[in-house]
């Protein structure tokens, strides 16, 4: 029993790892672009991305996922657009993490740009550098120091905020402890497995939690 | 060092734009969106026939949610059950694959209209609420309300009187929450079913609302919960009966009302009722 238990929760693992591992991918740099959208000068393209941001930061992420999965098919001619079966649902979870995650990055990186002082970016005018020749070589590394703490708090929060995929049937690790309890793999009514799950997220964020600890050490050179 | 990382951002970049325009690309294996109206019966609501739908994308999508005996998983992993078994043969005769897609039985309409699934066929009540949200099979099993709880304080709850002070855990919008309104029981809405028979046991309920079909299969002697058990039925007059829903308008549905008096005229219906014991409760189509 405890094998086949097993056995399930790491499938339901896998899953919640891909959706961590593919919301990282297209939430950092995505989140970049939408940073630079905010501080933009342009004010029409400012006022969108701080729209935007308003919109995703201020609904919950739950009523996200339920509208791009289940309205497209009810407004568009052909129906469902997203692909059947469990392809489908991580598809549009996925989706909707990016979005939402790339929004609360944004802010952090806005914060990072922003905290190195103008007058380094001064020095690099006067010394005749491009604006993004000041991004890559003055500016970003800095930011990447003073947004490690903030965004590790947040990847670590998002590691467990996959299990709200769960509203739109993602059978993520707390899907498949759930599922013990009604009848899965000829097993129902046992409670542990949900608990259990704990233990993975447990584990896992521990490892995230040291390897930050790790970058965070490694960047001190810059003070 | 830092051409790298500037190289590794690149990349993510690229990927999530590959990721933007793959949700774009999701668009295309849309079927059917001009299936031919002509099938559909006269005077359906639908525009377009779902029979055709279904028939051209070559596979029915069948919500379900895990319910011994009705749709759950063996050791392997198949989807076994009556329902289960019925929605393949059902598949069958109409020459599509069956696909089962477990969903969050609050979302069942929205999986419905959304099209991401084509039927819900997971021992569904009909209720009012289902009746006029879904097209609805005729009814093919009869269930009724139990009252679930621990099997040591069985004898003190016998009859309806009894359970006025109690409070009670109910699976949210399910007949068993209808029930607990109409006797104006104290009770808590819970996700589904199993977890208002795990409210029971740990004691954060007093007792649970459940079908008696569900109760046979999850309560009592051999089961995991053998410290619980079923006593009043509060339905028991009325009655209840389980269906299958469909869009609403959809041309599935009276397809599925001629499969199942075909399948009880020749036998199938009750043989694989047999196999999941529940032939006392099926009802002749």
């Amino acid at each position: 029993m405890f094998l086949t238990v097993i056995g399930a929760l790491n499938e339901g693992f896998l899953q919640t790892l891909r959706l961590f591992a593919v919301t990282l991918l297209g939430a950092i740099p995505l989140g970049l672009v939408i940073s630079f959208g905010s501080m933009s000068r342009l004010t029409p393209l400012r006022w969108l991305a701080r729209t935007v941001v308003w919109i995703i930061r201020g609904t919950p992420l739950m009523l996200q996922l339920i509208v791009i999965f289940y309205v497209p098919g009810m407004v568009l001619e052909g129906g469902s657009p997203w692909p059947g079966g469990e392809s489908g649902r991580f598809l549009a979870s996925a989706i909707a993490f990016i979005i939402n995650y790339a929004c609360y990055f944004s802010e952090i990186y806005r914060g990072g740009i922003q905290g190195v002082p103008a007058g380094q970016q001064e020095a690099g005018l006067v010394l005749g550098m491009t604006k993004s020749q000041i991004f890559f070589r003055v500016t970003l590394l800095q930011m990447i120091k003073r947004i490690v703490p903030p965004m590790a708090n947040e990847i670590i929060t998002l590691v467990k905020d996959t299990s709200i995929a769960r509203i739109i049937s993602l059978q993520e690790v707390i899907w498949a402890g759930y599922a013990f309890m009604k009848g899965s793999h000829g097993y129902s009514g046992l409670w542990w497995p949900l608990l259990f799950t704990g233990l993975y997220y447990l584990i896992f964020n521990g490892g995230l939690t040291l390897l930050f600890a790790w970058v965070e050490k490694k960047l001190d050179y810059f003070k | 060092m830092k051409k790298n990382r500037i190289a590794a951002s690149a990349l993510a970049l690229s990927v999530c734009l590959s990721l933007a325009a793959c949700s774009g690309g999701g668009e295309t294996p849309a079927p059917a969106s001009s299936a031919p109206a002509g099938t559909a019966p006269a005077g359906t609501p639908a525009a377009e026939s779902d029979l055709a739908y279904v028939r051209e994308k070559g596979v029915l999508v069948v919500g379900i949610t895990e319910f011994e005996p009705m749709d759950y998983q063996d050791s392997d992993g198949n989807w076994i059950g009556f329902d289960a078994d019925m929605a393949r043969a059902f598949g069958e005769s109409l020459g599509v694959d069956v696909e089962f897609q477990i969903i969050d039985w609050d979302n069942k309409i929205f999986e419905l209209d959304g099209r991401t699934i084509d039927v819900v066929w997971n021992g569904m009540t009909l209720t009012d609420e289902v009746l006029s949200a879904m097209e609805c099979s005729n009814a093919y099993c009869n269930n009724a309300q139990v009252v679930v709880v621990p099997a040591g304080m069985a004898d003190q709850y016998q009859d309806v009187e009894s359970l006025s002070g109690l409070t009670f855990a109910v699976e949210s919008g399910s007949a068993g929450a209808q029930q607990a309104q109409e006797y104006s029981f104290t009770y808590n809405e819970v996700v589904d079913q199993a977890t208002a028979l795990l409210e029971v046991s740990s004691g954060t309920s007093d007792a649970a609302i459940i079908d008696s079909l569900m109760a046979g299969a999850m309560v009592g002697e051999g089961t995991s919960y053998d410290n619980l058990t079923s006593t009043v039925t509060l339905n028991a007059e009325e009655g209840e009966q389980y269906g299958v829903g469909f869009r609403k308008g959809s041309d599935l549905c009276p397809a599925l009302n001629e499969f199942f008096a075909s399948s009880y005229a020749d036998g199938t219906m009750m043989q694989i009722a047999e196999t999941y014991g529940v032939q006392a409760t099926i009802i002749p189509q």
